[in-house]
């Protein structure tokens, strides 16, 4: 469990001091305009940016006290992508970075449907084939090198991981991210572009504005056509009708 | 074009079960080329004479005094060479990054050219100030060249910096190189072009100790490296949250290498391209994982080293051709064919 504790940045690019958790078996969902400090956020959630005032506690400690290696099997990071030098096997760079059982990478490889790319080569594969590799790399990390005996399931920080995904696969990685937190216990933190996405299958919605949190709290209060409509700038319509109640915005034409 | 570089089309898989026995088979290699570097030469000597003690006693003075710690200088030299190659591909997370394009040898070379004419002593403190001085010169460019590629982040704006950055040190480093052969006196000039030419000629056993001592050292902490070299190529980020500590892996990598190459320099001159090479084709071959590469590449270094000592001996024998020619007649036209192999299949 991840506790921030008016935890905030003060250089550029700075971020307004927040509180709040992040528990195990939630998926969050990090929404808000580009350049509202979505990536910053996460970027100081998973330590790399220490927290310039405030604190993080991750699993009850200041999260700057844990030793990096030690924080590698608490939580893990996949970022927005960046360029590879080298030209890995999929099986061979979802295991970088972790030991893992060989069942544990055919299960993964299986729920994000790589199995048939397991040994092809990272720079042959499309955007949407690498990002998934990557969550699948993020994943791999936290459930091998996590503790049997640990109570939940780690965290796992994931930025905008279905920006190149069609959306048969968008939502097999959505439905996915669910799974693992619920299924292993996983607080899954997600920043998320499209805001149906989030309101479909996010537990809480976090919306960023100018490196400030707005607003916060269950999908439906927090994605609603006036307060998106203002922060995003942006015509949009409330369609009534969605699934289960779960709110879903169009753009007006 | 640039980002293209970085793809390699052509990979042969090799499963991870060979990879042991690729080791071995780099190993006996190496035992191979040793056994025939050992044998031949302007001198033939037979290494059954010696094993039995037959040889008459001018084979036996060659071969303790010339040519054992020449192969040995060899195999070191190569290795370390080689080995930070594969090192800086990896931090770099470019496969051009190679001690002689991005102005190590040369920066190194070029503080060596100035201790030899400016604070030339004599006897063990030259020796040992040539040393410090290539050490120097390599630490003070990898730290140049590292901090601008810090500046420009990753992607292929990087690369473009990093390759001219190079070209520049190297262009600098020539034209350091010519204002002292300017000002040398003429002793100090014929040690110079003896030195700059790279050749393992001037292996003596206190040169060779020094650098048996030395460069394992530099190789055990690239060696120690590689799985975390594996998890920077995840980006800075994503292998911060993988556990990596990065600037700790910067700074061993920088020391590791600067100390190798600025040692190979001081010894032997800039012998190109063998750091480009290597790890360039074993690559290919098993995959960029550097638990396996970063050995494999050492060995592979080594090997061809000693080869093309062996082979600049006897050619031309009783002349002698310096060995850095060889290599860089091997390996600039092999850098050619990558760069044309990429732009055609962009």
């Amino acid at each position: 469990m991840l506790t921030l504790h008016q935890a905030g940045l003060l250089a550029t690019p700075a971020l307004a001091p927040l509180d709040g958790s992040i528990r195990p078996g939630e998926l969050l969902a990090i929404v808000g305009p580009n350049g509202a400090g979505k990536s910053t956020l996460l970027s100081m959630l998973s330590g790399f940016r220490p927290a310039e005032q405030g604190e993080l506690h991750l699993d009850g400690k200041p999260l700057r006290e844990w030793p990096i290696s030690e924080l590698a099997s608490r939580r893990a990071l996949v970022a927005q992508q960046e360029p590879l030098g080298f030209d890995w096997r999929v099986d061979e760079l979802v295991c970088l970075g972790c030991n893992p059982e060989q069942s544990l990478v055919a299960e993964l490889l299986d729920d994000l449907d790589l199995t048939h790319l397991a040994t092809r080569s990272v720079l042959s594969l499309s955007g949407g084939e690498r990002q998934r590799v990557m969550v699948a790399r993020g994943a791999c990390q936290l459930l091998s090198r996590r503790s049997p005996t640990a109570k939940d399931g780690g965290l796992l920080l994931l930025d905008e991981p279905t920006s190149a995904l069609d959306i048969g696969q968008q939502q097999r990685l959505m439905r996915q991210l669910r799974a693992w937190a619920v299924q292993r216990h996983m607080a899954v933190v997600c920043v998320l572009h499209d805001l149906n996405l989030a309101g479909t299958y996010a537990d809480r919605v976090w919306l960023m504005h100018q490196g400030k949190r707005i607003d916060h709290g269950l999908p439906h209060q927090v994605l609603n056509p006036a307060t998106i409509a203002d922060v995003y700038a942006a015509e949009l319509q409330h369609v009534e009708g969605g699934t289960q109640g779960k709110p879903l915005l169009a753009l007006m034409p | 074009m640039i980002a293209s570089l970085n793809a390699y089309r052509y990979r042969i898989w090799l499963p991870a079960s060979r990879a042991p026995r690729v080791l071995i088979g780099l190993i006996a290699a190496l035992m191979l080329a040793l056994a025939w570097g050992a044998t031949s030469g302007a001198l033939g000597i037979s290494p059954w004479a010696l094993l039995t003690g037959n040889a008459d006693a001018l084979s036996v003075q060659v071969w303790w005094q010339l040519r054992l710690p020449r192969l040995l200088l060899g195999v070191v030299v190569g290795a370390m060479l080689a080995g930070s190659g594969a090192a800086m591909q990896g931090l770099f997370r470019n496969p051009l990054a190679d001690p002689t394009l991005l102005g190590l040898a040369s920066g190194a070379g070029l503080f060596v050219a100035l201790w030899i004419v400016l604070f030339q002593g004599s006897g063990a403190a030259s020796l040992y100030g040539q040393f410090a001085a290539g050490f120097l010169g390599a630490l003070s460019v990898c730290v140049i060249v590292f901090s601008l590629a810090k500046r420009q982040g990753g992607g292929s704006a990087a690369v473009m910096t990093l390759l001219l950055a190079g070209l520049a040190i190297n262009t600098l480093a020539g034209a350091g190189g010519g204002l002292l052969a300017f000002i040398a006196s003429d002793e100090e000039l014929r040690q110079l072009s003896l030195w700059g030419m790279g050749s393992l000629t001037n292996s003596l056993w206190r040169t060779t100790a020094l650098a048996l001592v030395l460069m394992p050292l530099a190789l055990w902490l690239l060696l120690r490296s590689a799985s975390e070299l594996d998890l920077l190529q995840l980006g800075e980020t994503t292998a911060h949250a993988a556990g990596l500590d990065a600037p700790r892996l910067k700074r061993r990598i920088v020391v590791a290498t600067s100390l190798g190459v600025g040692l190979c320099v001081a010894l032997t001159g800039v012998i190109g391209f063998l750091g480009l090479l290597v790890p360039h084709c074993l690559r290919l071959w098993l995959g960029p994982g550097h638990r396996l590469l970063l050995p494999a590449s050492m060995l592979g270094g080594a090997l061809l080293l000693v080869v093309a000592d062996t082979l600049a001996r006897t050619l031309g024998a009783p002349a002698e051709i310096p060995v850095g020619l060889l290599t860089s007649l091997l390996g600039g036209p092999y850098f050619l064919y990558l760069l044309m192999r990429r732009s055609r299949s962009c």
